[in-house]
Parts: C-alpha cells; structure tokens; sequence
C-alpha cells in the first residue's frame, strides 16, 4: 500500500513523472506497433467474412477501437481536466493537453473509416444517424478545448485551467448531447459488442480476437503517444527549472 | 440592490447601443429574405422546413449578440468594478444574463412569429413556437454568459465562441425546432417541451458558476 | 489569499451581519502583505515584498517599466493573485472584509461610455452599496472640476476627464483604502494638484493610500512607505 501512495506522489511532480515515465516510452511503442501489426494481418486477412457485408466490414477493426478511443480518451481529458481545475496539479494538466490532439484525431479517424464503411452499407458517405452526429459533436468538443488553449498560448496555466474548464464543461455536457442525438433519432444498426455477453454482430471468436487486438494496441499507442506529448508539455512550460537542465543534458550525454 | 443596479447599467447600455438590440431581428430578416430565393417560394417547402428555420434563426440571431456580454466590460474596467464591490460573482452574472435576455431575447420572441408568418409556419404552431423561445431564449443568454467570459480576453473571439458553446447548444435545438415540429405536424409537443425546461433548470443552476470560474481564472 | 477553489464564490453568500462597516473599526485597519510574490506568463515579476499599512498612512510603490507594478496593485486589490505570500487584512485573510473596505482606481477606469458622468457615479455607489443622494453626485462632480458636465456621456469627455470623473468615485464611497495605480497619468497641473489635496486629507482623516505614481516628488514626500520593486532574477533563490 505504502508503494502505491509513493507512487502516487511521485506521479504528480513533474521532475519524477518525467523521470518514471521516460522508460515507458520503448516498450509502449514496441507493443503498440506489434499488436497493430497483429491485429490488422489477423483482421484483415483470417478473419471470416461476414455473411451480410462481406469484405466491406473488416474496416471496424480501425473504426471501432477508434470509435472507443474517442470517447476513452474525452473521460481521461475530463477527470485531468478536474484535478488541473480544482489542484492545480501540473502533470494532469500536461497530461490533459497531451491528450487532446491524440482524441481528436480518432475521433476524426472514427468519423473518416465511418464514411467509407458508411458508402458501402448505406450507400452514403455521411448520413445523420445518432452515433456519427454525437461523434462529430465529439469533435467540436476536442477543437473547443483545443482552441481555447491556443487562444491563450501566451500565459499557459491560464489557457490550461480554461482548458480545463472548457473539457469539465462538455464532460458533464456529453451525456446531454448523446441522450438528446439518440432521442432525437436513431436508424443505425445496434452496438457491435454488448456487455450482456452475445455479440449481436460479431459471431465467432476469430472476428472478436483482431477487435480486441487493435483496441489494446490503441490504448498503447494512446499511452505512448501521450507520455510523449506531456513530456514535451512539461519541459516547455517549466523550462526555466533545474530539472528540466538536468534532463535536457542527461539526454545529450547519453547520446554523445 | 446590487443585482438590480448591474440590471438596470447594462439594459441602459445596451439600450442606448440600438444596434445592440435591432441588430439580431435585422439578421433575421435578411436571412430569412434568402431561404425563398434560394429555395424557390413554394408554400408548401418553405413551410416544411419554417420551424427548424426560425428556430435556427433565433439561435444564430442570438449568438451574434454574445461576444461583448464580459468583453466590453473587461475591455473598458468596469468588470474590476463589480468584480471587487464585495457582490457574489454568480450573482453579477445572473444579473447581466437576465440583461441581456431583456434586451436581446424578449425582442427576439416577439418578433418569431414575423418570420414564421413570412416561411408559412402553420398558424397553429404560433404559441408553441413562442413558448418555446420563452423557454429557451434564456438558456441562450446563460450559455451565452459562460462563452463569453471565456473569451473575454481574445481578439477575435467569435468564431471560438461558437465552437465552444454549438455543442452546448445542440440539445437544446433539438428539444426546442423539435417541439414547433412536432405541433406544426399535429403531435403533442410536451415531452419537448418538458426537456427544454429541463435544460433551462440546469443551465439556471451551473452556468453562472461555470462563468465565473471562467471570469476568476481570466483575472489571476 | 485563497487560491482557486477557495476563493471562488460557488455559494450565493449573505451578506455580513454589520450594520455599518464603520462600527466594527474599533482598531485601526491595518493591511499586511507578507513575502508576497506575483507572476506573468509563469516567471516571477520581483523579489518578495512586504508592507505594513496602517490607516492614516501612505505607500508609494516605485520600479521600472515592467517590474510588477500594476500587476502587484491588482493583486492586492482583489483582481489578481499573489503566487506566493501572505495577504492580511486586520489580522485575518478575509476577502471580503477588505472588498468592503478598499477600493481600486486601476488603468482601465471603469468608467462607461454611453454613460452619462452622473449615471456613472449612481452605478459605482449602487453596486457597492452606498446610498446616494444627486446633490452629492453633483457637489463631487464640481470638486472634480466637471460641473455642469452631469449629463455628458463618458465617453465625450476627454482622458483627463474620465480620470477625474473616476476619481470622483472615492470621494462618494468613502473606503479606508484607496490603491490608485498611476492617478496623476492625463492630468492636468490644477487636476494633479487637486488629487493631491484629496489623498493628503484623506490620509489625514485616517484613510490608507497605496499609490504608483513616478514624477510625483510632492506626494513621495507625503509618503510613509516607500517601496521599490527589484526584478526577479531567476537562480538567485
């Protein structure tokens, strides 16, 4: 227990988190391209058909795990969002704004492999359906919170804890914004994996094992992709510390 | 006191600023010129798509008007004059919200059913209409408030502003456009309207606390 | 100074139970600002500084272009924060204590345009809760030197007159302390020379004024405290 709440403190400085966390950075890398490799190869390739779409559903081994990782990532946004607004706490802040571009571009991604599914099955590239609505709504989220923090690049705790205001608001905004856009209409086949444990779409084993596959190697990349944003974020913003010399010319040691 | 003090200021302001208020029915109207001439003036269109067109119309008519709610005052200082007079933030706020309703929400209710009149809305969807509006014009206005003290600092803010409150707004019209459909097509609209008073009840509870928290953060 | 969450008014507070501010003030206030530190863009602006100001007496805060100044003003006004440090207000941290009892006359007036001057005035006193009666309204504006001027929107009148129609202020809401960041800027000799008057009597009544003002020799000399603000040098610690 004791370890736990060592690391816990230790997570929230960001000399240690950057210190912790630099050795994380190979291996996510290495599982995520690996998985991904796997994943795509198994889907694409030894996957079944689908005996209604054929071919043409195998693109929801990019599209679902995205679709995941957009909302995934939008809850972690939030839950730093709230600690940067009520602690103040400078790693959950970079954490946050790490996160924000690596969201929007799967929800973007989401959107995009949406569409191209969308042309096949539907006959349309875009139609107005609850889950691709609420998503591109996900979207103008991302590019709020986004943008508010570049509005105020200049003063950066400013612009994060605006940010911060901005990401808590649609968090507690985004179940309003799905109820109502389901309320409002709702003509798209049913989830692909319901918890209740039958798979409406996916029938065997061997379709649901590259799914499974790819949402692990997204939620690797994310991490990968993330921890090298946030400390990026951190050795910007806090480039007048000690740590952030003593860093900086670890590194080039290592190197020369 | 305070409360009506700030009330009184702002409508004055606003009220002596006549584009202030005239400036969203007159964006109404020269919108709503366009729809015929793009659309073609048959009767029967125009009044399929009249009440997501005043409604929509409404929404954007009042967006415009957003900008400067904290702008102008933090532009000119007087935001440091009420924010140090001791009044609870909240409170100030609620107190410009319901300003700027007055004088920018009221006008553009009573003026819907000119536009509805001129996109052949159904006579019978007039009251719907306006009760609607009623409901959710002040949504609009506190909504509008945490939009704006977040970008009561930026040059330009306009565009940010509406990426930051669309998606807050979106449930709102889809109550709302809903609620004058639903009637314009002989349904009942209460469970619409139901979830319209809904959101204004939760917007009356957090936007003044989102805005100033916005407003706090803005002046450290 | 409460920071974040603390300091934000999430409640609808009542007001405090005081009839009259001015009852409670059975010692003298007395403002105290310890070790206090602000920021800009992340970097510390000066040195800690400290002040002790009692009522009845007068700081002039000095320093170069860019060394805080404003920024340290509207720290201690309420508008600001203070990085580091400790800001007490008759021995206690209470924010609203000092609000009831201080008042800020920074760069940007306050003051609004399509305003008239007498409305204006009538808006500061009603928001802050001090009753007020025309003829005082319009015996300040004469002090001010802008009588006759009672109906003239704000924004007609020129720099010099905004400022005194702004300083006119403090002569209606009758505040302890007034923190005043650069008064003297746009006015004319007899206007400088009536601000001057004005702080002088108002410290001789028992009031407290925290001021920034360079070229004002007259008023550095009427000074109790004189505080020159040292640019932070980062690595000094």
């Amino acid at each position: 227990m004791n370890k736990i709440v060592k690391f816990y403190h230790e997570m929230g400085s960001p000399p240690s988190f950057y210190r912790i966390t630099q050795h994380w950075l190979m291996p996510m890398l290495i599982l995520a391209i690996g998985l991904t490799f796997y994943g795509l190869i198994d889907g694409l390739f030894f996957a079944p058909e689908d005996y209604q779409q054929g071919d043409s559903y195998r693109i929801i081994f990019v599209h679902v795990p995205a679709a995941w990782m957009s909302m995934f990532i939008y809850a972690i946004i939030g839950v730093c969002g709230i600690i940067t607004f009520v602690w103040r706490m400078k790693v959950a802040e970079a954490v946050m704004m790490a996160s924000v571009p690596i969201g929007a571009l799967f929800t973007a991604i989401t959107l995009l492999t949406g569409m191209l599914w969308g042309k096949p099955m539907w006959g349309t590239y875009w139609d107005w359906d609850a889950r691709m609505t609420s998503q591109l709504i996900l979207l103008f989220l991302y590019i709020g919170v986004a943008g508010i923090y570049a509005a105020y690049e200049e003063e950066p705790r400013k612009a994060a804890r605006l940010a911060a205001l901005v990401a808590i608001i649609g968090l507690v905004n985004l179940p309003i914004i799905r109820y109502s856009v389901y309320w409002w209409t709702s003509i798209h086949q049913t989830s692909s994996i319901t918890l209740s444990g039958g798979s409406e779409g996916i029938h065997s084993w061997d379709m649901l094992r590259p799914l499974l596959v790819m949402a692990l190697a997204t939620k690797f990349y994310y991490i990968y992709s993330m921890l090298t944003r946030t400390h990026t974020y951190l050795l910007k913003t806090e480039s007048n510390k000690k740590w952030v010399a003593n860093a900086v010319t670890k590194t080039k040691g290592v190197q020369s | 006191m305070q409360f009506w003090a700030l009330f009184k200021r702002d409508v004055l302001v606003a009220w002596r600023r006549k584009a202030n208020v005239y400036q969203p029915l007159v964006f109404q109207l020269l919108v709503v010129t366009m729809f015929p001439l793009g659309l073609g003036a048959g009767a029967q269109t125009l009044s399929k798509i009249a009440p997501a067109v005043v409604w929509i119309l409404a929404l954007l008519s009042t967006l415009i008007t957003l900008e400067n709610i904290f702008k102008d005052d933090f532009e000119d200082g007087s935001l440091g004059v009420y924010v140090l007079s001791g009044m609870s933030l909240p409170l100030a706020i609620l107190s410009k919200t319901t300003a700027h309703w007055c004088t920018t929400g009221i006008p553009v209710i009573l003026f819907a059913p000119v536009i509805a009149m001129l996109l052949h809305l159904p006579e019978h969807a007039y009251g719907i209409l306006m009760l609607s509006l009623a409901i959710a014009t002040p949504i609009f206005s506190l909504l509008g408030t945490v939009g704006s003290a977040l970008i009561m600092n930026i040059k330009n803010g306009g565009m940010l502003l509406s990426v930051l409150i669309m998606p807050l707004l979106a449930p709102v019209l889809i109550f709302g456009a809903g609620a004058v459909l639903e009637t314009a097509l002989s349904n009942s609209a209460s469970t619409h309207l139901l979830l319209l008073s809904g959101s204004l009840v939760l917007s009356l509870t957090l936007a003044p606390l989102a805005a100033a928290a916005a407003i706090r953060i803005n002046l450290e | 100074m409460g920071s974040g969450l603390l300091s934000m008014p999430f409640f609808i507070k009542s007001k405090p139970q005081s009839s009259s501010p001015k009852s409670i003030l059975l010692t003298t206030p007395s403002l105290q600002i310890i070790n206090a530190q602000c920021q800009r863009s992340g970097e510390s602006l000066f040195t800690p500084t400290s002040l002790q100001l009692n009522a009845g007496e007068l700081a002039v805060i000095a320093g170069p272009n860019g060394s805080g100044k404003t920024t340290l003003m509207e720290a201690v006004a309420g508008l600001g924060l203070f990085t580091q440090g400790e800001f007490l207000f008759n021995n206690r941290q209470s924010h609203e204590e000092w609000l009831e009892h201080s008042h800020y006359l920074g760069h940007k007036l306050g003051n609004k345009g399509n305003l008239s001057c007498e409305e204006n005035l009538r808006f500061i006193c009603h928001i802050n809760q001090v009753q007020v009666s025309t003829d005082e309204i319009e015996s300040v504006l004469e002090q001010a030197g802008l009588g006759g001027y009672d109906y003239h929107f704000a924004s007609d009148l020129s720099a010099g007159q905004k400022k005194r129609l702004a300083l006119g202020r403090l002569l209606l809401l009758k505040k302890t302390y007034w923190l005043l960041d650069e008064p003297f800027v746009n006015l004319d000799q007899a206007g400088c020379d009536w601000l001057y008057q004005i702080i002088k009597n108002h410290v001789k009544q028992g009031g407290a004024v925290i001021i920034t003002a360079h070229d004002q020799k007259k008023i550095h000399e009427l000074a109790q405290h004189y505080i020159t603000l040292q640019p932070f040098v980062e690595g000094v610690e």
